[in-house]
């Protein structure tokens, strides 16, 4: 009979796997880059946060307590994944990646120069 | 552990190498270098996944400097790629 930190544990580590799953599909399915990334930055980084509690709850009391650098990684997963993928977000479309062609708006075309060429001599 | 655990922590595994090859996948097929670096990322957090799963199914904490280090590591793998696309560049 598994013990109640046990099933807490295990549905933390289904949780997080289904959303880390969700994340890789999105990877294949979506039309296009933007799409990819909102399905990966979003799902992928809820899931291996919640994959990083379930180690924390499951060694938490023992002798090897991972509380700190869990909440470190959870801390620094937090901070880095949208930076990372708003900085590819930005990058990409600067390279004028082709968006889907369902795309019904795009805010964006009215705000940054027509040719890219003047966004990368800015600096 | 009980059975039960057990039987979860494989279903966790297998599930994560699922993504992972997914990942790959989409590594391989493409289309351009913007869906790679994505892929890379993701693949990336599945990695983190997978040590963190491994580590309760062996009851050990060896690899769990791992996990926040590989974070780090994947931030700035990104942010380089990021870099080269937008300048041609890095430095």
């Amino acid at each position: 009979m598994p013990s109640v930190l046990e099933i807490l544990v295990a549905s933390l580590l289904l949780t997080g796997t289904f959303l880390v799953a969700v994340a890789a599909l999105g990877l294949i399915r979506m039309p296009d880059v933007f799409c990819r990334m909102h399905a990966a930055g979003k799902a992928g980084t809820l899931g291996v946060v919640t994959i990083i509690l379930a180690a924390v709850v499951h060694f938490a009391g023992g002798e090897q307590d991972v509380t700190f650098r869990g909440l470190l990684a959870i801390f620094f997963q937090f901070l880095t994944s949208p930076a990372a993928t708003h900085l590819l977000a930005r990058a990409v479309y600067l390279c004028e990646y082709p968006l889907s062609e369902r795309t019904q708006v795009n805010e964006l075309k009215a705000l940054l120069p027509s040719r890219p060429d003047e966004v990368f001599n800015r600096e | 552990m009980s059975p039960f655990f057990v039987t979860v922590l494989w279903i966790c595994l297998l599930g994560l190498i699922l993504s992972g090859i997914l990942c790959l996948y989409r590594m391989f097929i493409g289309p351009r270098a913007g869906d790679r670096a994505v892929a890379f990322d993701t693949l990336g957090t599945v990695f983190i996944a997978i040590i963190c799963v491994l580590g309760i199914a062996w009851e050990s904490v060896l690899y769990f400097d791992a996990v926040w280090i590989l974070t780090i590591l994947g931030f700035l793998g990104s942010a380089s790629i990021a870099r080269y696309l937008e300048r041609g560049r890095i430095f």
